[in-house]
This record gives structure tokens, C-alpha cells and sequence, in this order.
């Protein structure tokens, strides 16, 4: 079977977004599998790793599991059957994956992770994450200026599931528990979601009308509570938010939300597929798995060089 | 079947049984028994931290820490190439280098009523401050631990415990140290320490482990 079909196969098998021209003289493949594109986030690692990849001669299988471990599972069947040389992964869940990673391994095709973690070492060529408690405090001490370190304010969490969002948490709390006149009334789960950010924006500003500031663990929530706060006619409230999407930065441009903290996702996709370039040439990435790549704090100062999760220099 | 109220007398049995029993607490409980999860995470890094702070840590960053101003001078040429001969970089290009570093400065200017207290120095007779001396309890980043290459992120569950390590190092460090009382302007301090740089214009902001300074 070639190339040609077996990506056809793969195709028709699983939801399938979009692959590089095959070329004439079939090149290495590197397969790509994150969650859905539809968060832009997700659709910058999928576009940064499909980039370099092409720029280093692969030809690309871009497949998205859309946080489902079962289909995660079945994209790890499809790759290996497409003949994939290496596999750049966003997972479906800390545990849940280790044995999807573990399947490829069996049969000699490294895996490198971006964004997030897996709970076990050793089965992963390179596990890339955002250092998501350096890029927190960064939040924080920002929150903490822009608040004067003092006033109440409520804080958006996200799902109580991934990592990400406890270290963030974790990440706010170590620096703006240090102030003892910054007053949190109302700390609430909002599932990564805008929707639910809203709904519960509006509840918390009806109980805690005195909300000076909102801290948020993404920027999805952000949109959603900035939403909220423009409805209820409360645009003078603080809100901060966490990624570095497009949607925050065309926000604090107009002078809405007031910053939020980059996570370089598609250098970080990018930095996967050069580990995974060196890794399948030279048997070594020259590297710790476990890396943490640094955040950056994004206002009104820097808003205007950032798009699609990269900021220009 | 038992009936209703059999078991509270069963309960009331059992408690009236308890002081006959002796709870030993044994040494290899402590360690062997902390929860892999982030509810152990407390115990773990605090054990960490006892193990290796005074007897890694601080010898490492003694013997290897540069000079403030030979640091600063290839910094100015390029941080990767002043990185390449003085710093360590466990993470590899997406983050910062990190430096031991130790110098002697005269206090330009202080803040230590904030919580984030800090002096800054003028280590090259020019006037200027040119280092920062984060005294505390607020500090930024993880300096110490990153450029401990004891400390392993591969080695560690997840980003969370990771953390809480740069954190228990940071905390261990300040209560090692004693900030000047009064005003201490215009005094000469002499440091030990670490510090990260993400970008050659970035403030050197050190994080002591070491700090005089001079009556």
C-alpha cells in the first residue's frame, strides 16, 4: 500500500482536517494530533507543527481527538498504520493517554507532547508544557498593579479536570495572597467556557456588586465575564485573563480586558517538531523530556505585536 | 438481618476497645506513606527541600556562581553566548537561562515595606542601580531551583509539584537571610545568589541565599 492510499484509508477511517500535498517522492510523516480547532488554540499548535514540518521536508497527517481518549486512541492506530515516523500529540488527559503514547513506543514511533503533560515519564521522547505557574504569577503581579493591592475581586477557574487549570489557580494565589486588602468573594469553576463564564459572571456581580477586579484562567472565561461586565454596564471592572488569544488582544486594544499571558503555542509545537527532526536523525533530542517553556505578559504595551499565539519582535 | 440497633452498639464496643491499642508511629511511616498525589505534595517538597538545600544548593550555587560584572559584560554581547559559558538552561530554548551569580553593590534605592521588598544595587560605581535584590516574602520566579541541576522537572508527577518546589527553595532561601533594619541607603552589600534572564534587557532581579551588608 502506498503512502497515497494509506493516508486515504486513514482519511475515511477518522475525522481527518487536513494533510500536506503528497509529494512525488514520498517524504517521512509526521502526524499531529490535538484537540478540536474550533478553540484557536488548539488550531495554532496544529498550524505551528504542520508549518515546520513541511519547512523540514515531512509530509504532515493532521488528526484531531477532540479531548475524547477513545478517539485519541484510534488517531494512535490510524498514524501508525499510515506509517508515521514520529507523532507530535496535545493529549486527551493526563492518565488516559500514557497508554495510547505507550502503543506507539511498542512499535519504535517516538511521541512528543506539547501543552500538556502525561502522569508518567519515561514513555514520551519530549514532553514540552508552558510553564503555566511562572506565566500565573506573571498574571497575578499584573492583576495585583492594576487592582492598586487592594478591592475585592472573584476568580474564574477552570475545569477541575486538567492540570492546567489548578496550577494557574495555584499560580494567581501565591502572589495576590500576599496583598491582605485584596479580598477574593467569589472563586467559581467555569469549565474553560465563555457561556458558562457569563452565566456566572452575572451571578457573581448580583451578590458581590463591590467586584473591582476578575481574574481569569483563561481567555475564553475572560470573553465570557468581560461580556457579562459590558451587559451589567461595568466596563471600570479589572479582568485578566490567560493564552493570549486574539479575541483578549483585540479586547485590551479597545481598552476592555487589561492583559493576559501568552503561551507561545506555536513556537511550542514548533520546538516539538524540531525535537522530533533531531530525535529521528540523530536517535537523541539532546534534551530533558520534561521541558517548561516561559510565558509572557501581554497589555495594552505589547497587545499590538501579538497574533495567532506568537508575539513579533 | 442486624437489627437497627445493633450496630451503634457494635460502635460503642469498638471505641470502648480503642484505648487497649498503642498507635506506633514508626520513621519510615512518614516518607513511605505520603500520597503521590497533590494532597502529599506539602511533605514531599519540605523533605526535598531539607535534603538538599543546605547541602546542594547552596555549596553549588557558591562554586559555581560568576561575578556580577563579568555576567553583565557578556550579557551585553548576547545572552545565549554568556548563557553557553555561565548559566544553566535544564528546559532547553523556550525558557530562561538561569545564573549563580555574586557581587558587592552600594544601595541606590529600597523598598522594603512592600511585600515584595527589594534593594537595588549599583555594582559598577556609576550611580545607577543595575541589579535588583529580591529580599521577600513576594518573590519572582523559580532562579533557585532551575539552576539547581539536582532538581529534574522528568522527575517530578507534574508541573504542580514542580512548582511548589521553586516555592519551598524561595522560602528557604529568605528566612536565611536578614534584610537591613533602618534606612540602608548608601551602604555596601555583598550577595550571593541566582537569578534567570529571559531576555538580555530583562532587570537582573538575584534572589540571595547569602547577604551582608557592611555597618
Amino acid at each position: 500500500m502506498n503512502l497515497k492510499r494509506r493516508l486515504l484509508v486513514a482519511t475515511m477511517a477518522l475525522g481527518f482536517v487536513a494533510s500536506a500535498p503528497v509529494f512525488a517522492n514520498a517524504a517521512d510523516l509526521i502526524a499531529i494530533i490535538t484537540p478540536g480547532h474550533d478553540n484557536p488554540f488548539f488550531k495554532a499548535e496544529a498550524d505551528g507543527a504542520a508549518a515546520r514540518a513541511k519547512e523540514l521536508g515531512y509530509e504532515t497527517l493532521v488528526l484531531v481527538h477532540d479531548d475524547d481518549a477513545n478517539k485519541q486512541s484510534q488517531l494512535f492506530d490510524s498514524a501508525i498504520a499510515a506509517g508515521a515516523k514520529a507523532i507530535i500529540l496535545d493529549n486527551a488527559g493526563a492518565n488516559a493517554s500514557v497508554a495510547a503514547v505507550q502503543k506507539a513506543k511498542d512499535v519504535e514511533i517516538p511521541s512528543f507532547l506539547i501543552d500538556r503533560e502525561i502522569t508518567k515519564s519515561g514513555v514520551a521522547v519530549s514532553q514540552i508544557v508552558s510553564n503555566n505557574y511562572q506565566g500565573a504569577q506573571l498574571g497575578a503581579e499584573e492583576f495585583v498593579r492594576l487592582m492598586g493591592e487592594t478591592g475585592e475581586y472573584a476568580e474564574l477557574v477552570g475545569k477541575e479536570s486538567d492540570t492546567n487549570a489548578g496550577i494557574r489557580s495555584s499560580g494567581y494565589h501565591d502572589v495576590i495572597d500576599q496583598y491582605p486588602d485584596l479580598k477574593m468573594v467569589a472563586q467559581q469553576s467555569a469549565n474553560w467556557s465563555q457561556t458558562e463564564a457569563y452565566a456566572i459572571m452575572e451571578t457573581m456581580l448580583q451578590a458581590n456588586p463591590g467586584i473591582k477586579g476578575v481574574i481569569s484562567g483563561n481567555d475564553t472565561m475572560a470573553m465570557g465575564a468581560w461580556a457579562a461586565l459590558e451587559a451589567a454596564g461595568r466596563t471600570d471592572v479589572i479582568v485578566v485573563g490567560f493564552d493570549g488569544s486574539n479575541d483578549v488582544r483585540d479586547s485590551i486594544m479597545k481598552g476592555g480586558i487589561k492583559a493576559t499571558v501568552l503561551q507561545p503555542a506555536y513556537a511550542q509545537a514548533q520546538m516539538a517538531v524540531d525535537q522530533a527532526d533531531k530525535y529521528l536523525k540523530t536517535g537523541s533530542t539532546g534534551l530533558d523530556e520534561k521541558q517548561l517553556m516561559d510565558c509572557v505578559l501581554v497589555n495594552a504595551d505589547n497587545a499590538p505585536k501579538l497574533e495567532t499565539f506568537a508575539l513579533s519582535n | 438481618m442486624l437489627k437497627p440497633f445493633f450496630l451503634p452498639v457494635c460502635l460503642v464496643a469498638a471505641l470502648c476497645l480503642l484505648p487497649a491499642c498503642k498507635i506506633v508511629k514508626t520513621d519510615q511511616a512518614s516518607s513511605d506513606e505520603t500520597p503521590a498525589g497533590p494532597e502529599g505534595d506539602e511533605t514531599r517538597v519540605s523533605l526535598i527541600v531539607e535534603d538538599s538545600f543546605a547541602s546542594n544548593v547552596i555549596p553549588n550555587i557558591k562554586s559555581t556562581a560568576t561575578d556580577i560584572s563579568t555576567l553583565q559584560k557578556a550579557v551585553a554581547k548576547g545572552l545565549d553566548a554568556a548563557g553557553d559559558a555561565y548559566g544553566v538552561r535544564p528546559s532547553g530554548a523556550g525558557s530562561s537561562w538561569n545564573f549563580a551569580v555574586t557581587g558587592k553593590g552600594k544601595i541606590v534605592a529600597h523598598n522594603l515595606t512592600s511585600r515584595a521588598a527589594t534593594l537595588d544595587l549599583d555594582t559598577n560605581s556609576d550611580g545607577q542601580g543595575d541589579i535588583i535584590l529580591q529580599l521577600g516574602p513576594v518573590v519572582k520566579g523559580s532562579a533557585l531551583r532551575d539552576v539547581s541541576p539536582t532538581y529534574v522537572f522528568t522527575n517530578f508527577r507534574d508541573q504542580i509539584e514542580f512548582a511548589k518546589l521553586g516555592r519551598a527553595l524561595n522560602t528557604a532561601a529568605l528566612a536565611g537571610i536578614t534584610p537591613p533594619a533602618g534606612d540602608p541607603s548608601g551602604k555596601t552589600v555583598t550577595f550571593v545568589g541566582a537569578t534567570s534572564l529571559r531576555s538580555a534587557s530583562d532587570p537582573i532581579r538575584v534572589l540571595p541565599i547569602e547577604l551582608e551588608v557592611a555597618q
